[in-house]
């Protein structure tokens, strides 16, 4: 019954809890009130607060006395209601003496809103094993987008919520409605280990797992059956990998734990340079004026000298290499006399040869246009320091067919998910290529319009996308987060701490999702959409939950999703040998 | 000159300690052996311990007439009398038991008088009822006396009814004591036949002569005297007394500060000791001092006992807030005389 001795508002109220009964924290509740003109008024809402106390004693010292068996005593019950829905829209409050009741069925739905959800799918398990649904429309960029979420990395468990709700996504059915199944696709970095390369394979302890946690809980059937979600690792999943260093014929895809099924991926010098990626590989390029324009200008000179060929590498006629300092280094000349620049090293020298050696130390004027030498060793200086962990993957000495063959293609026919592995770049290179393959979705997406949804799942915001500073990363995710939702591309990002995040990026996702929180960083403004409370919460969840905050329910919600049916190392692949060594040999054969 | 102080704080009426002379008649029942008795322990027979008290509120003096022309003086009054039943062992958590408030109408006779219901604007706060009684007489103060003794009947039937028998021949004496009540204040009007034990706070008499009232300084924290019989000297009222020590006096109070007095229904003839009430008297000592408050919780400490304290809290309680019912009674008075309230 909703209590007389505390303030009873529309807003959040207080209510006893009757012998015998049990209510605890992140339970839903129901509360009927009446007009006086007799209509009913109902009231949903989540606890978010529990407190027993004894009442009619003053001393905290009586306690003693009411065990002993001296001082009669009752023993207060009571909890706090953060109401999420009021039913009709009448912000009356509840009265005190009001009936509170477990919110089921269809209460259930009404508490979350599911009502007003044309389309939904699982977002998890509420504490008492019912399910929360996340309304589609706020995911695919209809209503609104993006998905972020915060979280201590390690207890947070960031990246398999949001693999969770790819899985839920896929396949609870709420694409099939709009026969939308076979075009919806993600796109994965894999940033931290080689986690992520085994999404296609089951996982062997689930089972063990998920019925430990159903004996538990007392759960009547496992979490995935009341998810209404199959226990199956993802589908039509290709893996993509930088390839390992190294010159010849041989593509191997850097992995280590797994050996077959991962397809390595590079760029060739042309594209390179007609796709002007050459700014993604100065993350922080626009850190000094005088540098952005020569990593301005430089790009549009590769562009020019890209353009009208389309062999992998590219040539130039007015470089001889000085062999000597590069006699490692595989110089061709072709037919004409002209110089074939084959690696990303050799380019890197052309560029050095063209803004600092040419004409005696003065650099060829139309590509120098008057700059500062100081600024122009910079910029080669930096191009150096990124060679060796890019000059695997911009390669020019590959017959275009194979070029064509080995160049990304998130949106293969066939493809549902795309998991790109760059755990084992250096940062820079990581930047490189999370900001050439979006920026690539991106503008295929700006051609082709919103056919189909592309989810991006993307690690570490914090890394790619700053508060302080400005990049051409950040820029991409910007678009992405500001307009991407209408193109079709909904950004599911995770970060340690949001507040490190730019705003923009953070702001713009309509779902919300908390992990465990520094305190300290659960005070920060990021994070004020969750009540206090929470908050506060916030510092001792466990693994496996979460606080999902959906635009349709005022107040976060408190969800545990189940173990993931697909395998996330190798230890945990359910054993199949046969196929994956086929597999392995066929990769190495280059079939 | 020696001065020290009265245990009470001096806002309580009359304090602890008066000690007046009595004259009535005392007679040695027990023994005549006028030495401190030893506590005895708690003996396991005895499952239950009621403590009972009462409490009264006058909440509006009224005047009435009623349809015949008659006149006269009244006054809506609430009175609540409860128990706290525990366990002497403490195995159970104490509990209240009938803290209910009753609501009367008490009125000058010769009035015809309805019972009044006063319903509430808000459903949820509940109805007040007044049951029409007749007062003594048309004095001012008869509807008050009148509560009063409603309450104590009520009080006396309660404490009572939960009590263990006392058989008060010599022949039947094995009816054992399982339930004791302990009454709050001094014992009032007949004797119903309950083991009730009356407990006197204060000393305003000095009933042992000046050659016994030694041995009240002298007692232990525990400790009592021996059962005497006693009979006033102006009318026929008879108790058995003795005294039990609560806690050791500060250096600073008066040496009877502690001392409380008991009391137990007594036969007019002083020839016989109903075993329940030497009983009684042994288990009183360690029964009190485990009941006995502490000074920072209650200035009475330690003769107002942590179950009566608890017991008037919830009185208080059940009679609800004086101010509202008064509003809520001027609001009935409105509707009934048809004025907008």
């Amino acid at each position: 019954m909703v209590l007389g001795t505390e303030d009873a508002t529309p807003v959040s109220f207080w209510f006893a809890v009757t012998p015998g009964a049990s209510v605890g924290m992140d339970d839903l509740v129901a509360v009927r009130t009446q007009k006086p003109d007799g209509s009913p008024v109902h009231f949903y809402g989540i606890v978010d607060h529990v407190r027993t106390r004894h009442e009619g004693v003053t001393f905290d010292s009586d306690v003693q006395d009411v065990v002993a068996g001296l001082l009669p005593a009752s023993v207060s019950y009571a909890a706090r209601v953060l109401v999420t829905r009021v039913s009709p829209e009448n912000f009356i409050p509840p009265q005190p003496g009001d009936e509170v009741r477990h919110a089921r069925g269809e209460d259930l739905r009404l508490a979350l809103s599911a009502d007003k959800m044309k389309r939904s799918f699982p977002g998890g398990l509420l504490a008492d094993g019912q399910v929360l649904p996340l309304n589609y429309q706020f995911v695919n960029g209809e209503q609104g987008g993006h998905i972020n979420i915060s979280g201590i990395s390690g207890v947070a468990t960031k990246t398999s919520y949001a693999l969770f709700l790819l899985h839920a996504i896929f396949r609870s059915g709420v694409l099939d409605t709009h026969g939308e199944g076979h075009r919806t696709r993600a796109l994965i970095f894999n940033v931290k280990g080689e986690d992520l390369l085994f999404l296609d394979q089951p996982n062997r302890e689930v089972d063990p797992v998920e019925r430990g946690v159903q004996a538990a809980k007392g759960l009547a059937t496992g979490r995935y059956d009341l998810l209404g979600l199959p226990a199956t690792p993802f589908r039509d999943v290709q893996f993509l990998a930088p390839p390992k260093a190294g010159a010849g014929d041989v593509i191997v895809p850097d992995v280590e734990q797994r050996s077959g099924g991962v397809t390595p991926f590079v760029f060739s010098l042309r594209e390179f340079c007609q796709r002007r990626m050459l700014p993604y590989v100065f993350p922080d390029g626009n850190a000094s004026l005088n540098l952005g324009f020569v990593i301005g200008n430089i790009e549009e000179k590769l562009a020019r000298l890209a353009a009208g060929d389309d062999a992998p590498y590219l040539t130039v006629e007015d470089w001889q290499p000085d062999t000597e300092t590069l006699l490692s280094e595989d110089v061709r000349f072709d037919d004409m006399g002209k110089t074939r620049i084959q690696t990303f090293a050799q380019l890197i020298s052309y560029l050095e040869y063209k803004l600092l050696e040419q004409n005696d130390g003065e650099g060829d004027p139309k590509w120098v246009l008057k700059q500062n030498q100081g600024t122009l060793r910079a910029f080669v200086r930096r191009l150096r320091g990124v060679q060796k962990h890019l000059a695997p993957l911009v390669r020019g000495d590959l017959t275009p067919a194979r070029a064509a063959q080995y160049r990304p293609d998130l949106l293969k026919a066939g493809v549902q998910t795309s998991v790109v592995d760059i755990h084992k770049l250096g940062a820079h290179a990581q930047s490189f290529v999370v900001g050439v393959l979006l920026r690539e979705l991106f503008e295929h997406k700006e051609r082709y319009g919103r056919q189909d949804t592309v989810f991006v799942v993307l690690d570490e915001l914090n890394k790619y996308a700053p508060r302080e500073g400005d990049s051409p990363i950040k820029d991409v995710l910007l678009d992405i987060a500001e307009r991407g939702r209408s193109l079709g591309i909904i950004l599911i990002g995770a970060q340690q701490t949001a507040s490190e995040v730019e705003r923009r990026i953070v702001s713009n996702a309509a779902i919300r999702v908390v992990g465990r929180l520094d305190l300290a960083e659960a005070e920060r403004p990021e994070y004020r959409f969750l009540p206090q409370s929470f908050r506060a919460r916030a510092g001792i969840l466990q693994p496996g939950t979460m606080l999902v905050s959906q635009p349709d329910v005022p107040n976060p919600v408190l969800v545990n999703y189940p173990f993931p049916a697909w395998a996330t190392r190798r230890d945990e692949v359910a054993e199949e040998v046969g196929q994956a060594t086929e597999d392995a040999g066929n990769d190495w054969l280059g079939l | 000159m020696r001065i020290r102080l009265d245990p009470w704080p001096v806002d309580m009426e009359g304090g602890q300690l008066g000690l007046k002379r009595f004259e009535g008649e005392l007679i040695d029942i027990e023994t005549p052996r006028w030495a401190a008795v030893a506590p005895r322990p708690i003996p396991a027979r005895l499952g239950t311990v009621y403590v009972v008290d009462g409490k009264r509120r006058m909440e509006s003096r009224v005047f009435i007439e009623d349809g015949d022309g008659a006149a006269g003086m009244g006054g809506f009054g609430a009175y609540v009398v409860g128990a706290v039943e525990l366990c002497p062992h403490g195995t159970r958590p104490a509990t209240l038991r009938e803290v209910r408030a009753q609501r009367l109408l008490a009125h000058a006779p010769g009035l015809r008088v309805d019972p009044c219901l006063l319903s509430p604007r808000d459903p949820h706060t509940g109805r007040l009822q007044y049951a029409p009684v007749v007062a003594d007489s048309a004095e001012p103060l008869a509807p008050l006396h009148k509560l009063q003794q409603v309450m104590l009947a009520a009080e006396q039937e309660l404490s009572h009814g939960l009590a263990s028998r006392v058989p008060f021949d010599e022949e039947d004496d094995r009816e054992a004591l399982t339930a004791l009540t302990i009454q709050d204040g001094t014992l009032r009007s007949q004797n119903l036949g309950g083991a009730v034990v009356g407990c006197v706070k204060t000393m305003q008499t000095q009933y042992l002569p000046p050659d016994r009232a030694g041995l009240l300084t002298d007692l232990k924290p525990g400790e009592r005297t021996p059962i005497l019989h006693m009979r006033y000297e102006n009318n026929r009222i008879t108790r058995f007394i003795w005294y039990v020590r609560l806690c050791e006096a500060a250096f600073y109070q008066h040496p009877m500060s502690g001392v409380m007095r008991l009391e137990m229904y007594a036969p007019e003839e002083p020839d016989f000791l109903p075993p329940i009430v030497r009983t009684v008297a042994n288990v009183s000592g360690p029964l009190l001092c485990r009941l006995a408050s502490q000074p920072y919780k209650d200035p009475r400490a330690p003769q107002n006992l942590i179950p009566t304290a608890a017991l008037e809290h919830a009185m208080t309680r059940a009679m609800g807030s004086a101010d509202l019912v008064t509003r809520r009674l001027r609001a009935h008075i409105a509707r009934e005389l048809g004025v907008a309230s």
